[in-house]
């Protein structure tokens, strides 16, 4: 069923993907401000199976330092020349967009892509992730899926790789030389494709998460886990961020609980598991929200410094994932080499598998 | 046999593998230990056990974290494994928390065979101990405290010999007076512990030399398996210990009059060089270069110059200068030797230092010490233990200055007197000034004041409250009894000393 949005409804949407953003995919302000132009609104959001299967669809996401978008700004039509290159390989032109990635800023990004196309609730993650190999699409292998980047000053790439890994590691490249952050277009699938092979409803999801979060911020933290159908994890003050030796973007972050519980949080590009007193309470593929504790502000995993009090908030996973055991083991903890954090039995020893930079950590 | 083993044990084992507690309860203790490679292999049921894991934890925090929780949530008291000292904080206070005492073991197994030999195997924790004092008998020692420190050493124990007043020697540590205090001297063996887990197992020293000493290992914490083996230790060492007292004494007399008699020489020699006596002296150490500054401790009434000696030697060392000290007559003589001649204010302190020495001794020792002055050179060697000698000798009467005195707080009056105060001088003396004790002895003393007044007549009459006629006509009398021409000033020194030794 199609729904309308209004532009009165974007500062609730921004903090719903913010929400899934899991304390990672990067801050919404650059988006809020790109989709303040009153002539986009409305914005009519599909159904996938409100539509054609035949049609061909396109997904755009930003790629690499989320971090450098709010030093460089993004030009006007940003991702023209990628899905114009992208349909030139396609054959044909695009008749919906969808969101590579349904947590952080790029839930907002198909509103910025789509221009006369249509505007699907469906994308490839349901949340933030780090890697372009953990996109709904080329975990199920679905044949047919190109992708088309910046390589900086105008240049585009178009990647059609038989393997999921060449693919981001091909992409993450280009951005490094595109300076650090860019654009990347998917494309050679289409509608019907998404009805199997993506996460449907991130969009209205995030919408209900930030009216919740809005209407209840001042809320006691029980009550606003409430509103956000989720539960509270713990709440403390962070009393030390220890690195791991292996991976430097891992950090382990102590939290002192309120009752002294000796709490937890593990973070990579984004927040993968919470702890309490050496028992795992949380991880991922569930969404591990950290809120300043007095403010309420949803924080990335850079802003979580020594002192300060944070709660910890718990959402349900997108059930996407953890449909098929062989989609949740590219997303549980063990991906990233993290032994001992995977929530679910029997899927360990997948350890070291992959080990991508992140699609919005540091490029 | 079991018993319970305590954390304090444990720690306070010389071969637990390098143990340290991390975290958690300090005061554990378990009847049971589980050692494994990895916290997977360990038994389903802690029921209070420690955990010995031979592998190193996961480096990441978290499964440390989980680590710690599940040795906890399966019953386990205490988890001793390697590299636990890289525990972060977070780690440490959930172990804390939930009452699990983590231990950083350098070597498992050792530990491990620490626990066997504490929980089930106390004769051959006892073996093991008594065949280390045989090792520690079997290297050479200097002395007795070379043994002692053998001992310790060896067994991983502090020792100590101790009587009813406090240590004599010990080694490897420093017995707490408290535990001192708990010991019972009479029984054969005797196990003094105090509240905070100090504890001393002694022995009572059958010594012909010395009575009253006991000999016995001490530690903190120790429990009742390693008491129990500390006592046979110190069973075991006592014969050798007594033995090498009494070697040690024998040592001490046979070195005192070796050095007593080259002591004796080189006074004898009044500071001449003689190559012999300088080759004895120098195969002491005894330097006759340099600056000297001698001291003299005599007895005021018969004491045992050995004893002396030694309490003298034992508190030399607190004073910071080249020192030595042998027996001489009922005394002790001695001296402090510098290369650099010292400031007047390091003498003052030094000399304070000797009275120090002086009151100390007088603590066990009816003596009279003097001191000499600084000299330099063998000659000055000799001078100052003369002087020292002399200054003793005064010392023996001088009871308002704590039987001390020093040569240079000396009037040379009180030196002369020293000088003359023997055998052949008194006698003649009184012989001398027999025929004036005629009439009460007034014409000695007007003699003596006469002497005093440089034979004036109008000061003597002053001081005496006679007149001056009287005077000069006692005086007159005096010449006329003795015979001796009072204008020759050698007859005069001679009478005037006379007097003071007759009137003394």
């Amino acid at each position: 069923m199609a729904r309308t949005l209004e532009l009165a409804q974007l500062p609730a949407l921004g903090r719903g993907f913010s929400l899934l953003g899991s304390g990672g995919g990067g801050s919404t302000t650059m988006l809020e401000l790109l989709l303040a132009d009153p002539s986009l609104w409305p914005i009519t959001i599909h159904d996938v199976r409100d539509l054609d299967p035949s049609l061909p669809c396109l997904g755009g996401a930003f790629v690499g330092s989320t971090m450098l978008l709010g030093e460089r700004l993004v030009g006007d039509g940003p991702f023209d020349e990628l899905i114009a290159a992208a349909e030139r390989w396609v054959g044909e032109p695009a008749a919906a967009v969808c969101s590579l990635e349904g947590g952080g800023m790029n839930g907002l990004t198909p509103m910025v892509v789509a221009g006369e196309r249509m505007v699907l609730d469906a994308d490839l993650t349901g949340r933030a992730v780090p890697g372009l190999d953990q996109m709904s699409l080329l975990v199920d292998q679905v044949p047919g899926v190109i992708a088309t980047c910046d390589t900086g000053a105008g240049g585009v790439m178009l990647v059609d790789a038989r393997r999921p890994v060449d693919l981001e590691t091909l992409i993450r490249s280009a951005i490094v030389q595109a300076g650090g952050v860019g654009g990347t277009v998917f494309a050679g699938f289409t509608v019907g494709d998404l009805v199997e092979h993506a996460v449907h409803g991130s969009t209205e999801r995030a919408l209900r998460l930030g009216e919740g979060y809005l209407a209840t911020r001042s809320a006691s933290l029980p009550e606003l886990a409430a509103a956000l159908h989720g539960r509270v994890l713990g709440q403390g003050r962070i009393t030390a961020i220890e690195p791991d030796a292996r991976d430097p973007h891992v950090n382990a972050v102590d939290v002192e609980g309120m009752h002294g519980e000796v709490h937890r949080i593990v973070t990579r590009s984004e927040t993968l598991a919470f702890m309490t007193d050496g028992r795992l309470e949380a991880s991922a593929p569930s969404i591990i929200v950290t809120l300043d504790a007095v403010s309420r502000d949803i924080l990335e995993v850079t802003d979580l410094t020594m002192s300060r009090n944070v709660a910890v908030i718990e959402l349900p996973a997108p059930g996407w994932w953890s449909a098929d055991p062989r989609r949740l083991r590219h997303v549980m903890p063990s991906v990233y080499g993290l032994a001992g954090l995977d929530g679910l039995a029997g899927l360990g020893g997948l350890a070291g598998l992959v080990g991508p930079t992140g699609l919005d950590g540091a490029a | 046999m079991t018993e319970r083993l305590g954390l304090g044990a444990l720690l306070a084992h010389p071969a637990n593998g390098g143990l340290r507690l991390i975290a958690g309860p300090p005061d554990a203790g378990w009847s049971e230990v589980a050692i494994e490679s990895t916290e997977a292999d360990l038994p389903d049921e802690g029921a209070d056990r420690l955990a010995i894991l031979t592998a190193p934890p996961p480096d990441s925090p978290w499964q440390q974290d989980a680590l710690v929780r599940r040795t906890r949530d399966r019953g386990y008291a205490a988890l001793a494994l390697p590299h636990a000292d890289g525990f972060g904080t977070g780690t440490r206070t959930l172990a804390d928390r939930l009452g699990l005492a983590i231990l950083h073991v350098d070597r498992p197994m050792v530990l491990a065979k620490a626990c066997w030999h504490l929980l089930e195997a106390r004769d051959a924790l006892s073996l093991e101990v008594v065949r280390k004092v045989a090792q520690s008998i079997e290297y050479h020692a200097e002395g007795l405290r070379d043994l002692l420190r053998n001992l310790s050493a060896n067994v991983g124990h502090g020792i100590a010999l101790v009587d009813s007043e406090g240590v004599l020697s010990e080694a490897g540590g420093h017995l707490d007076p408290a535990v001192h205090a708990a010991v019972d001297f009479a029984p054969w063996v005797d196990i003094a512990r105090t509240g905070d887990g100090g504890t001393f197992a002694s022995v009572r020293v059958d010594s012909p030399s010395r009575e009253g000493l006991r000999l016995g290992f001490f530690g903190t914490g120790l429990g009742e398996a390693q008491v129990s083996a500390l006592a046979v230790a110190a069973e075991v060492a006592m014969p050798a210990v007594a033995a090498r007292i009494l070697i040690d004494e024998v040592a001490d007399v046979n070195d005192a009059s070796v050095s007593s008699g080259v002591l004796r020489d080189f006074v004898d020699l009044r500071g001449a060089p003689e190559a012999d006596v300088e080759r004895r002296m120098l195969e002491r150490g005894w330097r006759t270069a340099g600056y000297h500054l001698g001291f003299r401790i005599i007895g005021r009434s018969r004491l045992d110059a050995l004893q002396l000696l030694r309490f003298v030697t034992g508190r030399l060392g607190d004073i910071p200068a080249d020192s030595h000290a042998t027996t001489s007559g009922r005394g002790v003589s001695g001296w402090l030797t510098f290369v650099e001649p010292p400031t007047p204010t390091q003498v003052e302190s030094l000399i304070s230092a000797l009275r120090d020495l002086h009151v100390a001794c007088r603590r066990s020792f009816n003596v009279a010490t003097g001191v000499g002055s600084l000299e330099s050179g063998s000659t000055g060697l000799f001078t100052t233990l003369n002087e020292a000698t002399d200054a003793a000798r005064v010392a023996m009467g001088r009871s308002a200055t704590g039987w001390f005195v020093r040569v240079d707080g000396l009037g040379l009056e009180q030196l002369l007197l020293a000088w003359t105060d023997n055998d052949t001088f008194v006698p003649a003396a009184q012989s001398l000034l027999a025929p004036l004790q005629e009439g009460g002895g007034e014409l000695l003393t007007t003699l003596a004041a006469y002497l005093d007044h440089e034979s004036g007549i109008a000061p003597t009459a002053a001081a005496l409250g006679l007149h001056r006629n009287t005077v000069s006509s006692r005086i007159q009398r005096v010449q006329e009894l003795l015979g001796i021409d009072m204008d020759d000033p050698e007859a005069r020194l001679a009478l005037h000393l006379a007097c003071r030794v007759v009137r003394h």
